[in-house]
């Protein structure tokens, strides 16, 4: 009996055996993967829900409502632009198995805009894009070390780099509020360490330096020991560099806990939509100091918030038009652009090539110039800075953008120059 | 004859070993990865099999003892550069050593308490990592076992090592645990569990053999762990959650608690269901919410179907209802 058990269990495994091997024809090769003869077919992986998702969940939303508009439009030499979305909760382990897929499994062209520093380190080790050519476009962090060509070849950056950030905060501090106790509250990882480089390299010292453990904002003790340790340094004006929750949860707790230092939000984290959502009145950001790279998003005067805003809003018409939405949406256009400079049959090189070749010159809703280059895979190098009016708005100081630029290295910050060229007819690549 | 037995055993290994190695030749990069997945869920499931079916103990956090072996693997690669067969011992071995202390305390405890306290574990465990940095703290540390050896030419890709390495693995791994269940131990194991007072009577060693039964599952578990690392690439405390515990005992419910021979079918529903899940989502459009939690509204739910309707899984289902139809032909 026992012996017939296993006789069969044989029969099973070769009938198993040779059934798959007859039923798994080898694909017939695409001329690239991702790319089709009617489509091209990105992934992104970001935080869609948990702790850190609030404010991000809204990018995707932007990036295939202007996709769809260029859909609408002909698409890029007739093919339809596809984005497929996947949710790492903003937890590494999960975007190395979220990416895995969409390589894997989705076959994407590149990899567009996958969100969080630690998350993008994890899969460049991990699953290593680089190695395998496939193309990671416009990173969603500010680590300075992504635009390292060498370490990242396919990888590019867009948002200014946190060493950036902090030397031209930096400035900002010593113009504005010299011999101001100082603290300053960051994400515990390279976020935040980029960060503290900016801040050492810019000869700014701290009164008071909190960190906190990503994921912690979520907690109901953590924030209010973090406004309690800078409220006992005396902080007078306190820089918040952190992500839009950990951003909500200090600004509430400290408007609860009445302690009121003049706030200066890194990039990241000055987020009304995000503060809102995450259950605290917009008005604690009122007389904030924040910086940006794009224009104001209530700035309708400017051709680009108009036309994003027109667009965002009629693909989503019970959503508010915030930063998210338009750094999300002018990441959309760029990734247009260089598709459609890409040529009429895309490749994963041809995109990089594309991009280092004429990447200087796409047309870009941001105040702050691209820096894209053969050597050089640096996106934005600059910020504005303004204050948040009592509805949560950014808005620049006196009306008048005053853009200043910088490196990740040495370099000085300088007060910029640059004119941003017209939009192109209808935002569409030209 | 014994001997013998075994020795067909094995040829039965190697038979599969060859099928493996044949369809990992044959299948596409994805396949294979989640072929790698599965035999790490082969591994994970076979300790929990061997803990919880064999010896009659209950643990919640084979997901901690995954992570101690994670963490001893990527440690001793990352500080000392051993060789990746001797991680993967050094992981087995030192997890080994965490079962044996819990397995001390675990002797001394039985249902609902012995629960308890491994799902503390399970809980705390995984977040050390947060309170020293050589752990690498919530970003975790990268576990690179390198690449797959020259020899095996240009089109021979990461997955298909991750695969190999793992499904290697999981079938020697798997022989041992089948060879430990038929000798002496497995024999003491299951009369302990039937009934300790009996077992006692009958010259076991009950407490000496239950602190053996969670030595050697942890020793599997921390082979398992060293894998999943290895086909994620970094071990952290998110690596280990909660679920991974849960998910690892639905799976061994599924594959009947009592029988190995089972074991694949918990390990393929594990690594099908967030698939399955995926497709029902993209098909009807869900919302985001869902679909992060759908998976595990699946697992949850087929672990509720199997206690209502396979109590024993389903290999011992079809067992019982073979015997005893064999039973009537008879008569």
């Amino acid at each position: 009996m026992k012996a017939m058990n296993r006789r069969k269990l044989f029969t099973v495994c070769a009938t198993i055996a040779v059934a798959s091997l007859a039923v798994t024809a080898i694909p017939a090769q695409a001329a690239e993967v991702g790319v089709s003869s009617s489509e091209i077919k990105l992934g992104m992986t970001l935080p869609m829900t948990g702790t850190a998702s609030p404010g991000y969940n809204k990018i995707p939303g932007a990036v295939k409502a202007y996709f769809d508009y260029v859909n609408a439009n002909g698409g890029i030499n007739g093919r339809k632009l596809t984005l497929v979305v996947k949710d790492d909760q903003y937890v590494p382990t999960l975007a190395v198995a979220k990416t895995n897929e969409l390589i894997l499994k989705d076959k994407v062209m590149a990899l567009l805009a996958p969100l969080g520093t630690a998350n993008n380190k994890a899969v460049a080790s991990v699953v290593n894009p680089g190695a395998r050519g496939i193309p990671t476009l416009f990173v969603n962090t500010g680590f300075s070390g992504f635009a390292d060509k060498k370490k990242y070849p396919t990888t590019f950056s867009l948002l200014p780099s946190y060493i950036m950030e902090a030397k031209i905060m930096a400035e900002y501090i010593k113009d504005n509020f010299a011999g101001k106790k100082l603290g300053l509250l960051y994400q515990d990882d390279d976020f935040g360490d980029d960060a503290l480089a900016g801040f050492k390299q810019a000869g700014l010292n701290f009164d008071v330096k909190v960190a906190y453990a990503s994921g912690s904002q979520g907690d109901k003790v953590s924030p209010a020991q973090w406004v309690t340790k800078l409220q006992a340094g005396g902080a007078e004006v306190v820089i918040l560099f952190g992500v839009s929750s950990a951003t909500a949860a200090a600004l509430g707790t400290a408007s609860v806990m009445k302690f009121a230092p003049q706030w200066i939000l890194g990039s990241v984290g000055g987020d009304a939509t995000t503060i809102k959502a995450s259950g605290v009145p917009a008005g604690v950001l009122y007389n904030a100091v924040g910086a940006s790279f794009a224009p104001a998003t209530t700035d309708t005067a400017d051709e680009y918030v108009k036309l994003f805003q027109e667009i965002y809003l009629k693909a989503n018409p019970t959503e508010t038009f915030d930063n998210n939405v338009m750094v999300g949406m002018n990441t959309a256009f760029l990734t247009a652009q260089a598709l459609k400079a890409a040529g009429t049959n895309p490749t994963r090189k041809s995109l990089i090539a594309a991009i280092e070749k004429s990447g200087k010159n796409f047309a870009s809703a941001a105040l702050v110039p691209l820096n894209y280059s053969t050597t050089s895979h640096v996106g934005y190098n600059g910020y504005w800075f303004g204050k948040y009016s009592p509805t949560g708005d950014l808005k620049p100081a006196g009306g008048v953008y005053t853009v200043y630029t910088t490196d990740s290295g040495n370099g000085a910050v300088v007060k910029s120059t640059y004119k941003r060229p017209a939009m192109p007819a209808k935002g569409l690549p030209n | 004859m014994d001997k013998l037995k075994g020795a067909n055993k094995l040829g039965l290994y190697v038979v599969s070993g060859f099928i493996l190695f044949l369809l990992g030749n044959r299948v596409d990069e994805l396949r294979v990865y989640q072929g790698a997945s599965i035999a790490v869920f082969v591994v994970a499931i076979s300790s929990i099999i061997l803990l919880t079916g064999y010896s009659g103990q209950v643990s919640l956090g084979h997901g901690a003892l995954m992570a101690i072996g994670a963490y001893s693997a990527v440690i001793s690669r990352n500080s000392f550069h051993t060789p990746v067969i001797l991680t993967f011992v050094i992981a087995v071995l030192i997890a080994a050593i965490g079962g044996a202390l819990l397995g001390a305390a675990a002797a001394r405890l039985s249902g609902p308490y012995l629960a308890g306290t491994t799902l503390a574990l399970a809980i705390g465990l995984p977040s050390l990592a947060n309170q020293f940095s050589i752990l690498g703290g919530e970003q975790g540390i990268f576990f690179d076992v390198g690449f797959p050896p020259p020899s095996l030419g240009e089109g021979f890709t990461q997955y298909k090592w991750f695969f190999w390495i793992a499904a290697l693995a999981a079938l020697i791994s798997m022989w041992l645990v089948a060879n430990i269940l038929r000798s002496r131990f497995g024999r003491n194991w299951r009369a302990g569990r039937s009934n300790e007072t009996a077992a006692a009577l009958s010259g076991i060693n009950v407490s000496r053999s239950k602190i053996l039964a969670f030595t050697i599952s942890a020793g599997v578990a921390g082979l398992a762990g060293a894998l999943l690392s290895m086909t994620i690439g970094i071990v952290s405390p998110s690596a280990f959650p909660l679920t991974l515990s849960f998910s690892l005992l639905t799976g061994a419910v599924l594959s009947g608690v009592s029988t190995l021979s089972g074991v694949m079918i918990g390990a393929v529903t594990l690594v099908a269901i967030p698939e399955i899940a995926d497709a029902v989502a993209t098909r009807i459009g869900v919302s985001e919410r869902l679909t992060t939690n759908l998976p595990g509204l699946m697992v949850s739910t087929l672990l509720i179907l199997t206690v209502l309707f396979v109590p024993n899984g389903p290999v011992e289902q079809h067992r019982t209802r073979q015997a005893r139809k064999a039973a009537r032909e008879k008569h």
